[in-house]
């Protein structure tokens, strides 16, 4: 310990040798086959896009000479008063208010009952992990089965069956997709927890217990406080996986649902984008799909987060 | 430290660089080379069949110009995967399944290359489709597209589930809409299956081909969806076929849930709506095939129907296509096309079907009423917004025949969705 | 800890287990069936009833082996340049301070929020056209191969090591790259098999990017061959529903094996012994 006490001296004079690339640029190394990687596979496209938002764009075959005018904003302009587009934002946000508590709170408890228990650990452990490994094509048909007309559930409901059936209920038709990707992505948040959960100090409890708390009190005072980091994670990426949704209507309710009442952001993307040939009307969506999501993440970290950096 | 930064820099560049040099696509070769082309079909059992005989035919015959054929999944990502090939110049020369719908949209990417420009080209295609082929031009009178095959779309009925719900299974009333309600009311009450017909409820842009547009077909006597640059649907007509589908949909004599499957084979419909190359999956079933209905009835050789039809269409990418043309006329002449027949059941688009193959249908009576429905198809438009169009009225269509409910306005539905496609026809 | 919380525990974490579980015990079920039965009575079905037929004829339409083996090979290749590529950057990220740190973070995050069905074309006329890649493993791996998630959580891991723990090992004279294999490594264990898990499910699921870059039948990964094969081919078989079913549950399996295997390496105890010591 007394080898640290010198090292807070030796370190305040590095700061005004003002290394060009900082003071360790082994790091620029390290980082950079994944640097470029960002660079190529993302960064062009991502800055393509972009490009496309503000012109008459699509793709011609090589050697095929087209007009592709600059546009300005005309394309965020038809993007916006197009009812379709507004009616997959608001699905989304209605899906991220079903998904993201359910979310947090689900992993969260059963996690918690995870680290507790002493038998039989590696069972729920599995079990709770077994749908997020699972391709969502596999699946889907089973759920499309299970949530039928005349499905398991509508039998087991009986009269409370609710008609037209889950997936073709206009207003049912979100919240169903928002419990599959919440039972399926489950696994994931519930292993974040258990780690975070794990690294709580014993001694937490221990003084929480002494000072008389039971173990409700105790979940609240110590434990949710303490995995306030790994909370703002969940929290941002079941918001950013979410808000990208694609893969559950496109699969479960083909081509957006009844009346449009599953369309996501990222499906109308796909389908102006690659089935009708206007990327460019396709890329603005997409640019405004980013802004708010970096928006509504960046306003997460502020009411959620303790120490995200 | 600086040299690191350089490196970066260098590396960077680098790659910036590599993706201006071209690695795999092609710009496609002058208009009377010939060489080996690369062709690819649909990997449909039957189609399969053909298109191997058919490559092993002409490589025998033409050792410097061998074709290299390759599948591609059927089924609706194949105009995406089409695409794609031709903005990253990958496509190959023909492709034996290229949708109609698409098409346009491919001739604008500039992916297609005009068939009229070979010699005789346009000839040689209005030749073989004699009117049907007006269809398949633009409005300057190019072919981006040779008409191939279709299937035109009618109403198969199970005989054995008739006959168990009290119909005659030799004469269905089916030709009239009030004919045709009362007899799936009849299948439904009965129990003999849970719905009566059951197309695909779900909102992709292409399952409007089977609900809407052949009954449109049938009740207008051939009108296309689009004239010109206006769109014809929001009509009388159109409104007589919403209200027959929407009055399917309200009293539980269609579903309105996706099934996995084909609902008709499986029995759990009795009637489906659909071409010819479902003979092939139906074949378990005992079934007989009508017409689709009316709201009058009218005889069933002025009916008219949908084509679903899959043409031949000629990539810029190709590095041969004087050869690639040489293909496709051997592709479509009178020999291939009666094998086509012959192998998959689907209706050549040829004039004088009946005629030409006269020994097939005779001893093939099954598909008469195929053969002889195949001479009046309709098409879906040529435009380069087509897909979107037909997105837009897909979209009216499930929001109020499928789901509005029993107090859907469909006639407004009808008019919001022409004036969408008003509007799409008139952008270039 | 009391009986009853005891119990309730296990109460909550079984009636979780099942409503996890159930699915995939219909799935299997379903799999088996010689004749699809939507009633309640299907998910205790008649010994009657069961067949290995769905298995069979699935495979006659879409070789199930070859497409786990292209489903390997791409996951495995993503796995790889993830854990090695990501591994490193996590590092830099965490520990070193460098210019251009704070950059590259805010790209690591950008890259999840940005969709990627706004990128496939590009994407695809980039590794198509410009790199010649179609048609090839490489193609079809590499707009996957660094996962940007993966990158924050080692970055995170990272993070919690104590400083104390690098201090003493540079004092010992340990350069950079000793301190992150010999070191660091070691003791985010838990951060390698996470991330090993998380990156397995991208393109384990992914059908879309596949089936764009390959057209060759004998490339394609099991979740693309199995989509096809539900969206158009399954209608021809006797049991549509129950082939499905059936491949799904091929393709389910290694995946679930996989994880039954590795999950126990999941305990951090060794965080905390190497602060304490």
């Amino acid at each position: 310990m007394t080898a640290t006490a010198t090292t807070p001296a030796a370190v305040t004079p590095r700061r005004p040798r003002r290394k060009p690339l900082g003071a360790n640029p082994l790091g620029i190394l390290f980082s950079a086959p994944y640097l470029v990687f960002v660079i190529a596979i993302f960064a062009f496209p991502l800055a393509f896009s972009v490009y496309m938002a503000f012109h008459d764009y699509f793709f011609t075959a090589p050697g095929f000479e087209a007009d592709r005018p600059f546009v300005g904003f005309d394309n965020f302009r038809n993007v916006l008063t197009d009812p379709l587009v507004w009616r997959s934002f608001g699905n989304v946000g209605i899906f991220l208010l079903i998904n993201v508590p359910l979310t947090v709170v689900l992993s969260l408890v059963l996690a918690t009952a995870l680290n507790r228990i002493v038998h039989a650990r590696a069972f729920y452990r599995v079990a709770f992990y077994v749908p997020y490994v699972t391709a969502s094509v596999a699946v889907v048909a089973v759920w499309l089965f299970l949530f039928n007309g005349d499905g398991l559930v509508n039998t087991l409901l009986g009269p409370l069956a609710p008609d037209p059936s889950w997936l073709v209920n206009s207003g049912l038709a979100m919240p169903t997709i928002a419990l599959f990707v919440t039972w399926k992505g489950l696994g994931f948040y519930i292993l974040l927890y258990l780690a975070a959960l794990q690294a709580v100090p014993k001694e937490l409890y221990e003084s929480a217990q002494m000072d008389g708390a039971g173990k409700v009190r105790s979940f609240f005072s110590v434990t949710v406080p303490s995995v306030r980091p790994a909370t703002l994670l969940v929290v941002l990426l079941s918001t950013i996986t979410g808000a990208n949704l694609f893969t559950e209507p496109y699969l479960l309710t083909s081509g957006g649902g009844p009346d449009g009442a599953s369309v996501s952001p990222a499906l109308l993307i796909y389908q102006r984008g690659i089935q009708q040939g206007t990327p460019d009307t396709a890329a603005a969506i997409g640019v405004l799909l980013v802004i708010l999501v970096l928006v509504v993440a960046w306003l997460q970290r502020r009411f959620v987060g303790g120490e995200g950096r | 430290m600086r040299r690191r930064t350089a490196a970066v820099g260098i590396a960077v560049l680098g790659l910036g660089a590599l993706t201006a040099c071209g690695g795999g696509g092609s710009t496609g070769g002058p208009i009377d080379s010939r060489g080996p082309i690369d062709i690819w079909y649909s990997n449909n059992e039957q189609e399969l069949a053909w298109g191997q005989q058919l490559v092993e035919a002409w490589n025998a015959e033409h050792p410097d110009e061998q074709i290299t054929a390759q599948e591609i999944p059927a089924g609706r990502s194949s105009e995406e995967v089409l695409g794609a090939a031709i903005a990253a110049g990958t496509a190959p020369c023909l492709v034996f399944n290229t949708a109609p719908a698409a098409v346009g949209q491919f001739a604008k990417q500039g992916g297609l290359l005009d068939l009229a420009q070979f010699e005789g080209g346009a000839a040689y295609i209005e030749e073989r489709s004699g009117d049907l082929a007006a269809q398949y031009a633009t409005a300057d009178g190019q072919y981006f597209q040779l008409p191939w095959k279709s299937n035109p779309v009618q109403i198969f009925y199970n005989r054995e589930l008739f006959a168990e719900a009290g119909i005659d299974p030799d004469d269905p009333p089916l030709a009239t809409y009030d004919e045709f309600l009362e007899t799936a009311r009849t299948i439904v009450d009965s129990g003999a299956a849970p719905y009566a017909i059951w197309p695909a409820p779900t909102s992709e842009f292409f399952q409007i081909q089977f609900d809407f547009l052949p009954l449109y077909a049938a009740e207008t006597g051939g009108t296309p969806l689009l004239d010109g640059e206006d769109s014809t649907f929001a009509s009388e007509e159109g409104l007589a076929v919403a209200e027959f589908w929407h009055t399917l949909y309200e009293d539980g004599l269609a579903g309105n849930e996706k099934y996995t499957g084909d609902a008709f084979a499986d029995g759990q419909a009795a009637m489906s709506i659909v071409g010819p190359w479902a003979i092939a999956v139906y074949e378990d079933v005992d079934w007989g095939v009508a017409p689709v209905p009316t709201s009058h009835g009218m005889s069933a050789d002025e009916i008219w129907t949908f084509s679903d039809a899959k043409n031949v269409g000629l990539y810029r990418a190709c590095d041969h296509p004087a050869t690639a043309w040489e293909v496709l006329k051997f592709a479509t002449s009178v020999e291939q096309d009666g094998k086509l027949l012959e192998l998959t059941g689907q209706m050549p688009l040829r004039r004088d079907l009946a005629e030409t193959y006269a020994d097939y249908f005779a001893a093939n009576p099954d598909y008469v009423a195929f053969g002889e429905q195949a001479a009046r198809v309709v098409e879906v438009p040529t435009s380069p917004n087509t897909v979107a169009m037909l997105q837009a009225l897909r979209d009216a269509w499930s929001g109020s025949v499928i789901f509005g409910g029993p107090d859907a306005d469909l006639r407004q539905a009808l008019e919001d969705a022409a004036a969408k496609f008003d509007d799409l026809a008139r952008q270039p | 800890m009391s009986r009853v919380q005891t119990t309730l525990r296990y109460v909550v974490l079984t009636i979780g287990a099942i409503a996890f579980l159930f699915p995939f015990y219909y799935m299997f079920i379903g799999s088996l069936q010689a004749e699809p039965d939507p009633t309640i009575a299907g998910a205790f079905p008649n010994p009657a009833n069961l067949t290995g037929e769905n298995y069979v004829e699935i495979n006659e339409r879409i070789n199930l082996g070859i497409g786990l083996l292209n489903s390997g090979i791409f996951t495995c290749g993503v796995i790889l340049g993830t854990v090695v590529f990501g591994a490193l950057a996590g590092y830099a990220l965490a520990i070193l301070h460098w210019r251009g740190r704070g950059v590259t973070f805010a790209l690591a995050l950008l890259v999840q929020v940005v969709p990627f069905q706004l990128l496939m074309i590009p994407l695809y006329v980039l590794i198509a056209r410009d790199y010649g890649l179609a048609d090839t493993h490489l193609g079809m791996i590499l707009p996957f191969l660094i996962n940007s998630s993966a990158v924050i959580i080692f970055r995170q891991y990272f993070i919690g090591i104590p400083r104390d723990i690098f201090e003493a090992a540079r004092i010992d004279g340990a350069g950079e790259l000793r301190l992150l294999w010999n070191v660091a490594l070691p003791l985010v264990r838990p951060a390698l098999l996470t991330v090993v898990l998380l990156t397995f499910i991208g393109p384990w699921n992914e059908f879309l990017w596949p089936f764009l870059i390959t057209k060759d039948e004998a490339l394609q990964p099991l979740a693309v061959s199995l989509a096809n094969y539900i969206a158009n081919v399954a209608a021809t078989a006797s049991n549509p529903f129950g082939a499905s079913l059936a491949g799904a549950f091929v393709l389910a399996v290694p995946a679930v094996t996989l994880f039954i295997v590795f999950q126990r390496y999941f305990t951090s105890t060794n965080l905390g012994s190497g602060v304490k010591g």
